[in-house]
């Protein structure tokens, strides 16, 4: 494939929502007129299964790519290295869009507090798996409503792409950046939708990309720069969703198995790792918190009456009985290290809490 | 309303007028004959501030068990579902809030009141008792919003 190109990913809304297909077709044609542009449209992202043309296109894809979505862009990006659509993070642009690095900056230096909390050895999160070598960049088509802003970002995207395709090429390996995350090798997915889609001609047809999915899914995306292999999740999940992999990571083995509309084990993580993309709080639904729109603190625990492990049990119970099973409360796959996180901690965080929220708001 | 009851969250003072009661999921509760009004306390608009959102999960008049899930609220920072706060039927909500959600951090025990219940009040606390709950879970709830500042 010529690298020099970039390919755009449209991922369509689901049903015919009007507002949101006039800006789809807006932005497919004026993506079409870009030169040095792939673009490609296909139905909505997180329905899509293993061997929807859709995802074997975007499988096939070997260079960088940009995914636009009505996904939070943290959401779509783990859905597709879920399904082996894997890359390095891009970082997008978009107006409106996520500036996190600064408010990281500035939570970040209350280093003692951190301390204070009591905890101690933080595990790290287990990162993606065998990410080769090239960017994935997700924006959210919810961000702007006129398809200029995407297509100045792209061209941006594009630019940059080009970029650091040239450094690669000029330096050899940038170790500078390979030091940073693991070594991999680029898996060979290739080899699995490669003649699905060799590039050319042979590619699918738009027809073929578009194939409405059979149904709606509903099922947890796992965010691996969060999750700490813990564990929780799949002894919380009575309902076989969560496997392990060869490797012993966590994953998403029977996605279907899910339960519509339950973000039960969403609760239960202790690193906020689990997203339901389709959830309508955004937090779940994979809203970076301390971006978008300032910081989003989720008190539905403190606002719940019931915490949200409760919560959690509630929802799991619900959807037991309605599998004709009986509920089991608070008595299976409860995390036990709950109770030992509420100890200790000065009495005067707060202060210095609420000082740091009023500053970060506007 | 005359007089109230305070509790310290940092600097700031949060007030709880002391002729309501109060919940566990910090809201206020004043009882009209048979009726149960309810609002956030100044708590959780201490916590939320700005509420900018609101919005029902259900159309009253509804039957709705307690702790059962019924809206959600959102603010520039923070957000949150909204629970009910009492086994009971929930007879109406307060439908100016649904334009204009600001009387919540305005006006929170007046203009700001959420819906109207009838139900099992049994639940609710007296004011002293509230500030001693909010007393009890203030270092956990602190590490807890911290941990969430601070990121995962
Ligand atoms: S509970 Fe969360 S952190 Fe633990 S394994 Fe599951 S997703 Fe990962
Ligand atoms: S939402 Fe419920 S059914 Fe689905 S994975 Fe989580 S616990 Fe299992």
């Amino acid at each position: 494939m010529n690298p020099s190109k970039l390919t755009v990913v449209l991922s369509q809304a689901q049903g015919q929502h009007p507002v949101r297909r006039h800006l789809e077709e807006n932005l497919a044609s004026a993506l079409l007129l870009e030169h040095g542009i792939d673009v490609s449209v296909i139905p909505h992202l997180y329905d899509l299964t293993e061997d929807h043309t859709g995802m074997l296109f975007l499988r096939s894809i070997t260079g960088d790519i940009v995914v636009l979505s009505w996904l939070y862009p943290r959401a779509a990006h783990w859905m597709l290295d879920r399904h082996g659509v894997k890359g390095k993070p891009g970082e997008a642009r978009l107006a409106g869009g996520e500036e996190e690095e600064e408010e990281e900056e500035e939570v970040g230096p209350a280093s003692e507090d951190t301390e204070a909390i009591g905890d101690e050895e933080k595990p790290k999160p287990i990162e993606a798996a065998d990410v080769p070598d090239r960017y994935i960049y997700t924006l959210d088509l919810r961000q702007q409503d006129r398809p200029e802003p995407y297509l100045e970002e792209i061209r941006r995207i594009a630019a940059e792409c080009l970029g650091r395709r040239k450094n690669t090429l000029s330096e050899g390996h940038s170790a500078s950046r390979a030091g940073e995350m693991k070594p991999r090798g680029f898996i060979a997915r290739e080899s699995i939708a490669g003649p699905a889609a060799s590039r050319g001609n042979g590619r699918p047809g738009s027809e073929q990309l578009l194939a409405t999915p059979a149904r709606r899914r509903w099922y947890p995306v796992i965010d691996f720069s969060r999750c700490t292999n813990c564990m929780e999740c799949i002894d919380f999940c009575l309902f076989g969703v969560y496997g392990v992999d060869a490797k012993d990571r966590i994953l998403v083995e029977n996605p279907d198995n899910c339960k519509k509309g339950c973000p039960a084990c969403s609760r239960v993580c202790p690193e906020h790792a689990i997203i339901f993309p389709e959830y309508k709080t955004p937090a779940i639904a994979g809203a970076n918190l301390g971006s978008i729109s300032g910081l989003k603190i989720d008190l539905t625990r403190f606002f719940g009456g019931d915490d949200a492990l409760s919560l959690a049990a509630k929802e799991r119970d619900r959807e037991l009985v309605r599998d004709g099973r009986s509920a089991v409360g608070l008595t299976a796959g409860i995390p036990k290290r709950q109770g030992a996180r509420n100890k200790e901690g000065p009495r005067d965080e707060l202060d210095q809490l609420m000082d740091k929220l009023d500053k970060l708001d506007l | 309303m005359s007089e109230c009851l305070t509790f310290q969250m940092g600097k700031y003072e949060a007030r709880f007028p002391a002729d309501l009661f109060y919940t566990r999921n910090h809201m206020w509760m004043r009882t009209e004959g048979r009726r149960l009004v309810f609002g956030l306390t100044a708590y959780a608009v201490r916590l939320l501030k700005d509420v900018y959102f609101l919005d029902w999960q259900t159309s009253a008049p509804v039957e709705v068990e307690r702790g059962q899930e019924i809206g959600s609220i959102e603010s520039s920072k923070a957000l949150s579902s909204i629970f009910a706060p009492v086994q009971g039927t929930l007879l109406r909500f307060n439908d100016d809030l649904l334009s204009d959600p600001s009387a919540i951090s305005i006006d929170p025990y007046g203009a700001g009141w959420l819906f109207e219940m009838e139900g099992d009040a049994s639940v609710a606390l007296r004011p002293e008792d509230y500030v001693k709950f909010l007393d009890a879970g203030w270092e956990a709830t602190q590490r807890a919003l911290k941990k969430q500042v601070q990121g995962s």
